[in-house]
């Protein structure tokens, strides 16, 4: 087992050096930098005077190692070998530095951006992550035992419609219903127009004991319910969604176990019905749970582009199509980056947990 | 009395039915199955509506008319005007023709990008299980580093990125971000079917019937084409249905962002975007239609998939 882990430690190393040579090529493939909007907003500037701020940004160098001639005001000098600009990323990477904003926030570390986002959208995932999995089991498990039955056919055809629904329409439509229509949520946003602070600010102050936002102090709990009155329509989507993928995948999984001989046996040995579902079925049907479990880790971080968008929650979804559609590509590799890194790693836990979870699986 | 054997050994002529092909007898499974028969029909008429849009649509999905945006439902016309059946949008356009040439579109899209993976997802699928040794393992590694790559920002970042080269646009036009998107789901898209038609064809590989092909001089490309992949039709068939139906979302998704195909060009993506826009008393009817339409259709191919996925099952007997 433990070379097992190694050999696949390894693999994933390498496997995320190849991702990461991808998205450095894709992304500085195409035309375009960080001084683009400079020269249409101002026409004085000339070519030479991009060039000598591409040449401080490193953005002259060679993509790849090789032949490095630099001009300095129109003077040609001495070529040299230059390591390029994808391994000297790479090395900036590998100890920490992602580098820095183009345009989004000029000159800030990509990693201070991420971490201001970071607390949202763990918030908006981890919520709906934990809602849905927390209904979708015992659906799901229902489903399977009470088979051919009206619950079951009424589930499974909710779970047909949630995976059928794109997650933009089911958005806007909540917005329009419980939202315009009803008034019980807000329409988007993380906080109440001129609030003091928001959800995110308040539990920061709260795990400080008091250090961090001194200005919240006594708004905590109106800032907590403010924030989770915010977050109530964005976790209904995406809780709706998910659960409808593991409801099915739940009462598969389930359905399968229930006809194993062991169930059988179970039965004959006179065992009530509750506890041979329990533990014998429910032990077995949630192994293959954990993969999907370990498999929402990346989305846990990575956040939801699409619904952060429609509700105007500044997570990482948010930071990515942001800073795509402002040609910010060092938060973009930031970005692509980290999501590879945390799904190569969590379909390595993935499987070292199955392993774990299920004696007959071995790993030689 | 004892008849003779003659006469007890009269037997009737067996009946003789008509012989069934693999292919029928999965019809017939399928047409067992209701929700595939409802995913089909479904399906059926929303691909002939669109198809018959500049036929069925009252109005050309481009005519303006200020005087009447956010219109709801059955308005009528400007004199001597068809009525609006689903209401305008924010200039003024009818949303039912929109809806229609929309879903032209879209389709389309879908349909291209479907069969352009099925393409390339097999033939590579196939070359990977039927070379083994290190074209194998470098195709399904390949595979896998494109798995592992984030999809939705990846492909938003390819679609802004292509649209800037200038020689694509001179060569493709008013059609570049279609074919835009179509490329970029495709090169994201293939690698579900070649793994599934590499495992059919590492199964196939050992039968009698390869090795007497190869036995009776056939070539690598013959055993491919003719052989293998059509043995391996029934997922690759299950796969493209339910991979329609994810195109359909997946376009629908970056047309919403602003990054699919683009406006005056309506698709059902697009034509939420816009509804974003809309004052919110109108956001209810705005959003409800073309998001209908986007889920209906893919409710039917999930429907259609399901169904096709037990009818074409090589488990049951066939």
């Amino acid at each position: 087992m433990t070379t097992f882990i190694i050999r696949r430690l390894l693999q994933s190393v390498i496997l995320l050096f190849f991702v990461s040579i991808l998205i450095y090529i894709i992304l500085n493939i195409v035309p375009g930098g960080p001084f683009d909007m400079l020269k249409l907003s101002n026409p004085r500037l000339g070519q030479s005077h991009i060039d000598r701020l591409n040449a401080l940004l490193d953005l002259d160098k060679p993509l790849l190692p090789g032949q490095y001639c630099p001009k300095e005001t129109g003077v040609q000098q001495p070529c040299r070998l230059d390591q390029g600009r994808y391994l000297r990323w790479l090395g900036k990477v590998v100890q920490g530095d992602l580098g820095q904003s183009w345009t989004l926030k000029p000159g800030s570390p990509v990693i201070e951006l991420i971490w201001y986002r970071l607390g949202y959208t763990v918030l908006l995932m981890g919520i709906s992550t934990f809602l849905a999995i927390l209904l979708a089991v015992p659906i799901g498990i229902f489903s399977a035992v009470k088979q051919y039955s009206v619950a079951d056919y009424a589930v499974t055809a909710l779970a047909f419609f949630g995976q059928s629904m794109p997650t933009f329409w089911t958005g806007l439509m909540a917005i329009a219903v419980f939202s315009v229509a009803l008034g019980w949520f807000p329409t988007g946003g993380v906080r109440e127009a001129g609030a003091e602070g928001d959800i995110i600010e308040a539990l920061g102050r709260i795990f400080s004991f008091g250090r961090l936002y001194p200005e919240l102090a006594g708004k905590e709990l109106s800032s907590i319910l403010d924030g989770l009155k915010h977050v109530a329509l964005p976790v209904m989507v995406l809780t709706y969604y998910n659960m409808a993928g593991w409801v099915r995948y739940t009462r598969t999984s389930m359905l399968e176990v229930l006809r194993q001989d062991y169930m059988r046996t179970a039965r004959a040995k006179g065992l009530r019905e509750r506890v041979v579902i329990l533990k014998h079925g429910l032990r077995n049907a949630l192994i293959p749970l954990i993969t999907i479990l370990a498999l929402s880790i990346p989305g846990l971080f990575g956040g939801a582009i699409i619904t952060e968008t429609i509700f105007s929650w500044p997570g990482m979804g948010r930071l990515n199509i942001d800073a795509i559609a402002g040609v910010d590509w060092p938060v973009v590799q930031g970005l692509l980056v980290i999501q590879a890194f945390l799904l190569i790693f969590s379909n390595l836990l993935a499987d070292v947990m199955y392993a774990v979870v299920d004696p007959r699986i071995q790993y030689n | 009395m004892t008849a003779s054997t003659a006469e007890i050994l009269k037997l009737e002529p067996a009946p003789v039915t008509k012989p069934v092909s693999q292919w029928g007898l999965a019809w017939r499974r399928l047409r067992r199955h209701t929700l595939a028969m409802i995913g089909l029909v479904m399906l059926t008429v929303i691909v002939i509506a669109c198809v018959a849009a500049p036929l069925l649509a009252p109005y050309d999905f481009e005519e303006l008319d200020l005087r009447k945006p956010y219109a709801p439902v059955f308005t009528p016309g400007n004199p001597g005007q068809p009525v609006h059946i689903l209401g305008t949008d924010a200039l003024g356009r009818d949303i039912f023709s929109r809806l229609l040439s929309a879903g032209r579109i879209s389709l389309l899209v879908a349909l291209i990008t479907t069969f352009l993976t099925v393409i390339v997802g097999s033939i590579i699928g196939a070359l990977a299980g039927i070379s083994g040794g290190w074209l194998d393992t470098l195709l399904m590694r390949f595979a896998d580093l494109l798995l592992t790559l984030p999809t939705l920002p990846l492909l938003l970042v390819l679609s802004s990125s292509l649209r800037q080269f200038v020689a694509l646009q001179n060569f493709l036009g008013s059609n570049l971000s279609v074919a835009i998107i179509i490329f970029v789901l495709l090169i994201f898209g293939w690698m579900g079917l070649s793994r599934l038609v590499r495992g059919s064809v590492l199964s196939l590989r050992g039968q009698d019937f390869i090795s007497a092909t190869r036995a009776l001089g056939g070539s690598q490309s013959r055993i491919i084409f003719a052989h293998l992949i059509p043995n391996s039709l029934a997922p690759i068939i299950v796969a493209a249905t339910l991979g329609f139906g994810g195109v359909i979302i997946s376009e629908s998704a970056l047309s919403f962002l602003g990054f699919g195909v683009m406006p005056p060009t309506p698709t059902w993506g697009n034509m939420l975007n816009d509804a974003r826009g809309a004052p919110l008393e109108h956001l209810f009817t705005q959003t409800l239609s073309p998001g209908l339409f986007i889920f209906l259709t893919v409710l039917a191919v999930n429907f259609l998939g399901d169904g096709l996925r037990d009818a074409l099952d090589p488990r049951l007997k066939l």
